[in-house]
């Protein structure tokens, strides 16, 4: 091992995968080794059958589709309003005078403050829900487009200035080209927010998805449930980070080579 | 008909965090006329990259003007190509769509433009690497690219801002070479700043020396070597005469500069 040196993707793949096993070979000598209670801690074996069970018996796939639908939704709603306006803030300065004050101040409200709120104004339903992700994501996503358009290196645009390019080609050809790989990078990292905000508002008010199954479990103490539900969670962000990641490579070719 | 004035055009950068302003440039006069191949010659600091960037209509000269064929520069036009002192290729198109970048920007259609561009992909010898990206390039041939990606615009004139400065010896001399043979062929006004005493020579008509910070026009040498010229004119007496002529004009402002340090 040497600072920076890079691994093979064979041994990464191996690193990682070595991880999952420590952890869950750890989580085997706590339970089966009798060192947890059963009541606290449900063991691997428990969680597969319980996992078996909510998926046969219980409907949860239409909970998994019901969550993957509103954070998709509500990331999309976001993503459409908010990443035209981090490329006007990043690229006139006015507007990002404007409006950087308040967008700054905004992101610091946590989304899930606001979901007594969004009861109140939007009742329980599919609104409510896809308006946390809204509110939780659309704020983070136009500051850091802004930011990462406002850096866009000065060489470049003056360079496309002294060929003729006027304000438009200047957005449309420097501007958006040059700072799309970080745009994609900042739409993946935010994605993974939302899926923490959805969770929680599937918490409160709510008739299904996989936070809804959360809570149903912990009122029967069934950890077993719980632990499988959060490990779906996470196996989606992981196939949503890879999928992202692989379509990012594709789009910019000239970023890798 | 070309013709490029430089009228007093001076250049202070205004004060900041309690620093004196800096006086870039002096009032400066020069004058460009058609087909003129000009080097401007001066130590690190002395103003050269001010000068040329106000004359792209990239920075406002504080007193002064430049005007280009009568018209007064304002901003920076696709009238004036530029090739920069750092590497300034777009890195998300590929060797050919950078070259064609100006015509794309001019709305020029795409089988045109790549036709063009690919005309002077040869021209600076850059053929089979049309569609390779400029992270895959070595140096000398990025520097071709942005020669070439100014030159497809077809400018009146062509600043050059030491476009070979961060290259080695060899490869700078094939360059030069190679600049020079597109202005033989093709008679273009040429404005090449360098620090490089036998570079200014070797291609200009005419060297303008420049002074130590304040940055002033110092000397202006005309070159009355022969062309075509080839790398073997560097060996020629008249050119050492030049050269030398040069070497103690630069080096007496080098050491005012040292001085100041
Ligand atoms: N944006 C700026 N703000 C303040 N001072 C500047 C700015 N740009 C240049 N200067 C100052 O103006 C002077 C001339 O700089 P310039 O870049 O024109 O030099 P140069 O002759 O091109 O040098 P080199 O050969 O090293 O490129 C320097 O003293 C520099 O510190
Ligand atoms: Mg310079």
């Amino acid at each position: 091992m040497r600072p920076l040196d890079p691994v093979t993707s064979k041994q990464r793949a191996a690193y990682g995968l070595a991880f999952f096993v420590l952890f869950v070979a750890l989580w085997s000598w706590a339970t089966f080794g009798g060192h947890v209670s059963k009541t606290f801690l449900a063991n691997p074996l428990t969680m597969v059958q319980e996992g078996v069970e909510l998926l046969s018996k219980h409907g949860f796939l239409f909970d998994i589709g019901m969550t993957i639908w509103r954070v998709l939704g509500g990331f999309v709603l976001a993503a459409i309003i908010a990443v035209p306006l981090g490329v006007l803030m990043g690229a006139y300065k006015p507007v990002e005078a404007f409006l950087e004050p308040f967008v700054s101040f905004a992101r610091y409200l946590p989304a899930s403050a606001f979901i007594p709120l969004l009861i109140l104004w939007a009742g329980i339903g599919e609104l409510q829900k896809l308006l946390v992700i809204f509110i939780g994501s659309v704020f983070q996503i136009i500051l850091m487009i802004a930011v990462t358009v406002g850096a866009t290196r000065r060489d470049l645009v003056e360079a496309a200035y002294t060929l003729g390019a006027r304000d438009r080609g200047i957005i449309r050809r420097v501007l958006l080209p040059s700072s799309a790989p970080e745009i994609a990078e900042i739409l993946r990292l935010v994605l993974g927010w939302a899926w923490t905000y959805v969770i929680v508002a599937e918490l409160i008010g709510s008739s299904s998805g996989i936070g809804h199954m959360i809570t149903d479990s912990q009122a029967l103490l069934n950890t077993g449930q719980i632990i499988f539900g959060i490990i779906v969670i996470g196996l989606i962000g992981l196939v949503s980070d890879f999928l992202f990641k692989a379509f990012n490579a594709w789009l910019f070719p000239w970023k890798l080579a | 008909m070309t013709t490029l004035k430089i009228e007093q055009v001076s250049r202070t950068f205004p004060a900041r965090h309690g620093n004196a302003p800096t006086r870039a440039l002096e009032p400066t006069d020069l004058t460009i006329g058609n087909n003129d191949f000009v080097t401007i010659l001066g130590p690190s600091g002395c103003g050269k990259s001010t000068l040329l960037r106000i004359v792209a209509g990239l920075d406002r000269p504080t007193g002064g003007r430049v005007t280009l064929d009568g018209r007064e520069v304002t901003g920076p036009g696709a009238d004036r190509g530029m090739v920069f002192q750092s590497y300034t290729l777009f890195p998300w198109l590929t060797v050919r769509e950078n070259i064609a970048f100006g015509l794309r920007e001019r709305g020029v259609p795409q089988a045109e433009r790549y036709k063009i561009a690919d005309a002077f992909i040869r021209q600076v010898g850059l053929s089979g690497f049309e569609n390779h990206w400029p992270k895959q390039l070595s140096g000398g041939m990025q520097q071709r690219t942005a020669i070439a990606r100014a030159l497809a615009n077809d400018p009146k004139i062509l600043l050059l801002d030491e476009p070979f400065g961060a290259l080695d010896n060899q490869t700078r001399a094939l360059m030069q070479e190679m600049l020079l043979g597109i202005w033989e062929r093709d008679q273009k006004t040429v404005l090449f700043v360098t620090h490089d005493i036998e570079e200014a020579i070797f291609l200009g008509s005419r060297v303008v020396v420049m002074s130590a910070r304040p940055g002033r026009i110092k000397a202006e040498i005309a070159v009355d070597l022969p062309h075509p010229r080839s790398y073997k004119i560097k060996t020629t007496p008249e050119f050492v005469q030049l050269k030398e002529r040069l070497v103690e004009e630069i080096r007496t402002e080098a050491l005012k500069v040292a001085e100041h340090a």
